[in-house]
């Protein structure tokens, strides 16, 4: 081998890149071998994106005599041996800088995501496509290793640099030999069961000695029972392609209502059986969650799920002996109370907030401690109302709005499945709670005017509608002002159409 | 000395004595040539990349002691450069260290004052360039300030051993020119890993135990006044200029490296050389150990130049390449004033083939150097060899470029997990969602973050402690009042009087929020005035809000950082109160990474003695989330994450909180303060409870249990 060995390591600012760099750097020194590493840490080490580059010269001092390497400072585009990273995301970046390459590149990197906030804050889905970034890990680089650090880092309670340290040690490619690494992490005295347990975890993966293990997906609603006549109708109604899905959402609303309401579920479905597969679909998915919308009922529902304490007891950690005490965060205002007040209450109810300001934006912030016996049996309660549901305000509002929006899609179905399925999707940017829920709920409304009943009263043509429906949608979930749908809207909009709003 | 890392191993470092091996980082290096050259005083402002430069020396007060040495943290870097006034009438060896170009810029003022008299003892600036790479500054380079001002400019190779031998001949560089020496120093140059030789420590003549009886007779000519003002403009030119030319060239500070290609040649800033190296190793002009084939003029000293040097290294070639970050190129007009004058024809390549922006990494210098060997007529070196290095270049370049169709999210620095500082910026987009837009002005700190997602706010930043006194001419001007913003950090290093002061002066009417953290967390949690613990562990015991009280600022709050409600009601009552003046909100709130690192000793202690310790943490039910993530556009920590739907119903992901929080109690107060959603719960964790706990919860399981149908 000729020229130095060159690692490239991409971090997140506080996850012991700098550690990471210090033990290379010492094993390197223990090797007798010219090392040196830099590192721009400034204030990316506040979480922010950074990167730690080390170049070992592979022959020992005594070996170099008189002869002193020049070492560089920094990686240069295609002269990286060895990228390690901790997170899939900064894999890619420092592939698109160039610092990964075919000719020479082995890739070292976790399959994990750690979102960046760019992604995080999205209304819908902001992820980056790992798939892509996986694809281009691949392409890029010399050979890969490429397995989940934190998951790893989890199960050795060590650091994730420590896993990362073991990949880069077991990688085959640094003229040091594994055990230095060891001694070093010995020598450090710090963590050095943990991190040693972690160390060994990354070599093995390097060495492609990591069993692989399967997750099984979860079934929320599994202690669900169905009843043979549910299931039957499911099996003998509709195609088997859907089993799955119905099979999930007949649970679900079970759990949410009842048997009868699993029943009104198929019923509404059943136009839709024989029809184009995708509309079936995209029907079935989107119904079972309106049909399921998340009431103070529901929410209390799924506050007292048995299990539930369990489940944030092994979140925290907590070891035998250690009490656990969980606090809810709830603020019901005049929208909540409605959820569960029988309808013509209710409108009461609405019509004096409607005319008082005091009374329309009244809520109350209490947290809630559900660990409690009184806190639980609270929840119980509210849960217990379940029975009373179909008579409340929520339940009428939510079904009216369903049979609308059902009542869209069955007629666009006569006029193209494509135009129905579009609609059908609209049924996402109904979520959430509160102010949320009524953007959600708006946005549907604007574009239900601008596009759909203007493409069902035949006034826009088929394909532009469709087209124009899946903007919108998408834009209504690119910014909370509404900004993006508006412009949306506006474009798609007859020109007419503008004249009226312009005039407005 | 920094709450964030302890340099206790590194000071072991620094007592290295003759003959033995130096190994760690390039600002520590520094730092351990400084006692080698037997400085007497060492001073500074935190800043990247200096800010371990201080942080080890005051963590070594043991050390400092034995030696004599005086350390002082300057209140800025103003403060800094004038301590260098100690060297004007004493032979005593100064050094300090600041982020620059903006620490060189507050201390403009100081340094001008420091080396129109000049010095007898020999006075060092460390200059953290913050530029390139990694940079969080506005980008200028620092040359202009040393060739305004006559001072001279080192910039030394970047390894360790080049670096301490420059440390110590600037102090005699310094002495022989009677002026006053910047070091500069790279992002990388500061952090580079490296080992040198070192040397034993020199204990100054004069120092702190070994006093001086009686003070500097008085000499007017040591002033910086008129008359004498004029006749040290002179000295500057006529005797400290040509001493400095005569000390650099006898003593090599520059370095020539002669090749066996005569017709070109390279000058090149000591601080390049090493990319250089190896874009020229790559091209087959040069080797791994630095032998190379086209001759390379080093220098080291950037500021002044010595023509002599320049003209007997271009004399006889062809042309010369003159690498040089920034503009104007200062350097290569220099050269080519001086072949000018010497009436020497070798052409000068510099920013016709280099860019005039940004830093000179390997793919700026690649470029650079086959435009010069284009420019040149493919004249140098191996054509065949140049032309496959080239292409391997371009294509590994192509590749990536080609790798993803899209634009990768990026990913800024932020907020820490449980900041105290976030929660005030939820506040300012609640309160805005409110009252409508407000001018904010921003500021230098940790804070600035919030110009990032989620809360992009900010109008303007104007310098460290600068935000009130930006706003100045704004407030006038605006129908509601504008919003600074301010870090305690900030606030001591001139905000007090830059922005408190002024407005209180001319009757201004807006709003400042100060971040109380207790240190300048950006740089590393140095302590400031207001910080809990100083040097040595005791307190300064200065208070901003006892400042703020005895200047009389008519309308001040003290509001808990994490109390968002709270913060929205004053926020509001700040911008819309008829009371006219200054109204001054301090944000009160621990520097989390502090925190956590205090709360992990003591509950540590805690437990070794069978103490209660409570962990609270934030978790969210994923089947009451909806996926709107409303919660991460108020709060953006980065604890609070996403994670696939576990529902196979919904396809948008969920609000996720990772194991990483600390239980800040910011989620409960936004969805509280936001009406959010029912999402959020706090699990508190408690370590080794008492019987009470025990009972209580034993009850309460039982009970639940029961109600739940199950066995207990």
């Amino acid at each position: 081998m000729t020229g130095s060995v060159n690692l490239l390591v991409a971090a997140l600012g506080g996850e012991g890149g700098g550690v990471l760099t210090s033990w290379v750097v010492n094993a390197a020194r223990d090797s007798d071998m010219p090392v040196q590493a830099t590192s721009i840490p400034g204030v990316a080490q506040r979480t922010g994106a950074t990167t730690y580059y080390i170049e070992i010269w592979p022959e020992t001092w005594a070996e170099l005599g008189d002869r002193q390497p020049v070492l560089a400072l920094s990686p240069a585009v295609g002269e990286v041996d060895i990228f390690a990273s901790s997170e899939l995301l900064e894999a890619g970046r420092q592939i698109q800088a160039g610092y990964v390459s075919p000719d020479r590149t082995l890739l070292i990197s976790s399959t994990n995501r750690v979102y960046a906030t760019a992604e995080k804050m999205q209304m819908g889905d902001g992820r980056s496509d790992d798939k892509k970034l996986v694809q281009a890990a691949g392409d890029r680089s010399q050979t890969q290793v490429l397995f989940d650090m934190e998951d790893a880092a989890r199960e050795s309670g060590a650091h994730v640099s420590a896993v990362l340290l073991g990949a880069i040690a077991g990688c085959g490619r640094l003229p040091i030999d594994a055990e230095k690494f060891r001694e070093g992490i010995r020598a450090e005295g710090k963590a050095v069961e943990a991190n040693l347990a972690g160390f060994e975890a990354g070599l093995k993966a390097a060495r492609g000695e990591m069993a692989v293990r399967e997750t099984q997906p979860h079934e929320r609603y599994s202690g669900v029972t169905v009843s043979s006549q549910i299931a039957a109708r499911v099996r003998d109604s509709f195609p088997n392609g859907i089993s799955g899905t119905l099979d999930h959402a007949v649970r679900r609303l079970i759990d949410f209502q009842d048997a009868a309401y699993a029943g009104l579920y198929l019923d509404r479905l059943g136009e839709f059986a024989d029809g184009d597969a995708r509309l079936l679909q995209a029907v079935a998915r989107h119904l079972a969650v309106r049909m399921s919308f998340e009431d103070v009922i529901r929410v209390a529902q799924a506050k007292t799920r048995p299990g539930r304490l369990d489940r944030i007891r092994a979140e925290t950690g907590a070891n035998v002996g250690d009490t656990v005490v969980v606090t809810e965060f709830l603020k019901p205002g005049i929208a909540e109370f409605c959820d569960v007040l029988p309808d013509r209450i209710a409108r009461l109810v609405l019509a004096r907030a409607a005319k008082s300001e005091a009374l329309r934006n009244w809520q109350k912030g209490m947290e809630l401690n559900s660990s409690s016996i009184t806190g639980h049996l609270k929840l119980r309660m509210l849960a217990g109302l379940r029975r009373w549901r179909r008579g409340t305000w929520r339940f009428r509002r939510e079904q009216e709005s369903i049979d609308a929006w059902l009542g869209m899609i069955s007629d666009a179905k006569a006029l193209s499945d494509d135009l129905a399925i579009e609609i059908a999707e609209c049924a996402r940017l109904i979520k959430g709670y509160s102010d949320t829920h009524s953007r959600g709920t708006s946005n549907f409304h604007r574009i239900e005017e601008a596009l759909i009943r203007p493409a069902l009263a035949g006034e826009i043509a088929i394909d532009e509608a469709v087209r124009g429906i899946a903007a919108a949608r998408e834009a209504a979930l690119a910014d909370p002002d509404g900004n993006a749908l508006s412009q949306s809207l506006a474009e798609e909009v007859r020109p007419e159409e503008l004249q009226k709003e312009a005039a407005e | 000395m920094s709450a964030e890392r302890s340099f206790r191993k590194e000071v072991e470092s620094l007592r290295l004595g003759d003959g033995e091996i130096f190994h760690g980082e390039g600002i520590l290096a520094v730092t351990k040539a400084l006692l080698q050259s037997g400085v007497a005083y060492v001073g500074g402002y935190q800043g990247a990349p200096v800010s371990h430069l201080l942080d080890v020396l005051l963590d070594s007060e043991e050390l400092m002691d034995e030696m004599g040495v005086h350390v002082e943290t300057g209140a800025n870097e103003a403060a800094a450069a004038a301590m260098l006034g100690a060297s004007i009438n004493y032979p005593l060896r100064g050094a300090v260290g600041w982020k620059s170009i903006v620490g060189t810029n507050v201390a403009a003022d100081a340094l001008s004052n420091l080396a129109s008299p000049g010095v007898v003892g020999g006075a060092l600036i460390i200059s953290g360039e913050d530029y390139g790479e990694g940079a969080s500054i506005i980008q200028e380079r620092t040359l202009s300030m040393a060739m305004k001002s006559s001072m001279w400019m080192v910039d030394p190779r970047p390894n360790l051993t080049t670096i301490v031998d420059t440390v110590e001949k600037s102090f005699e560089l310094s002495e022989v020119s009677n002026t006053p020496i910047i070091m500069q120093l790279r992002i990388r140059a500061c952090h580079v890993q490296g080992r040198f030789v070192a040397k034993d420590n020199r204990k100054p003549p004069i120092n702190t135990r070994e006093r001086k009886k009686d003070p500097a007779p008085f000499e007017y000519a040591r002033l910086a006044h008129p008359p004498v003002t004029f006749i040290q403009e002179k000295l500057k030119v006529e005797q400290r200029l040509p001493a400095a030319q005569k000390y650099i060239r006898e003593k090599g500070l520059n370095e020539i490296f002669d090749g066996d290609i005569s017709r070109h040649g390279i000058i090149v800033p000591g601080g390049l050389y090493n990319t250089l190296i190896r874009r020229l190793a790559r091209l087959g002009l040069a080797d791994d150990f630095g032998n190379t084939r086209i001759p390379l003029l080093v220098l080291n000293v950037i500021h002044p130049l010595v023509p002599d040097q320049i003209t007997d290294f271009c004399a006889g070639r062809d042309a010369v390449l003159v690498m040089e970050e920034g503009n104007p190129e200062y350097l290569e007009h220099q050269i080519n004033g001086i072949l000018r004058k010497a009436d020497i024809q070798t052409r000068v390549h510099g920013k016709d083939v280099m860019p005039m922006a940004g830093e000179y990494n390997a793919t700026v210098m690649h470029k650079g150097l086959m435009g010069f060997i284009e420019a040149e007529g493919l004249g140098i070196g191996d054509p065949a060899s140049i032309r496959e290095e080239d292409q391997r270049f371009s294509a590994a370049l192509d590749g990536a470029a080609d790798a993803f169709p899209a634009p990768l999210p990026p990913r800024p620095p932020q907020f820490c997990t449980g900041c105290p500082e976030r929660p005030v910026f939820s506040a300012l987009k609640l309160i805005q969602a409110e009252v409508g837009k407000v001018h904010i002005a921003a500021d230098i700190g940790c804070h600035a973050f919030a110009t990032f997602e989620p809360f992009s706010m900010g109008n303007s930043i104007l310098g460290y402690g600068m935000s009130l006194a930006s706003a100045a001419a704004v407030a006038p001007f605006q129908d509601k009042r504008s919003i600074s913003i301010m870090g305690d950090g900030g606030f001591w290093h001139n905000g007090l009087t830059t922005g408190v002061i002024g407005t209180m002066l001319n009757e201004g009417d807006s709003v400042l929020v100060i971040m109380q953290n207790g240190f300048t967390s950006a740089t590393g949690q140095q302590f400031i005035p207001s910080s809990e613990k100083g040097r040595g562990g005791r307190k300064p015991g200065m208070s901003i809000e006892k400042t703020l009280q005895s200047l009389g600022v008519p309308w001040l709050r003290k509001v808990r950082t994490y109390s968002v409600s709270e913060m929205v009601d004053t926020l509001r009552e700040a911008l819309t109160t008829p009371e006219k003046g200054l109204k001054v909100i301090i944000a009160d709130g621990e520097c989390q990474l502090a925190r956590q690192r205090r709360l992990r000793g003591e509950h540590a202690e805690k437990l070794k003695q069978g103490g209660r310790v409570e962990l609270p943490r934030f978790g969210i039910d994923d089947e009451v989330c909806t996926g709107d993530h409303s919660c991460i556009r108020l709060s953006g920590c980065p604890s609070l994450t996403i994670k696939p739907n576990p529902d196979p119903l919904r396809s948008d992901p969920v609000a996720n909180v990772n194991n990483n929080c600390v239980g800040c109690g910011l989620c409960g107060e936004v969805s509280h303060a936001a009406t959010l959603c029912p999402s959020f719960y706090r699990a508190e964790r408690v370590r080794n409870p008492g019987i009470v706990d025990r009972a209580v919860a034993g009850l309460r399981n039982g009970v639940i249990n029961l109600l739940q149908g199950r066995a207990a």
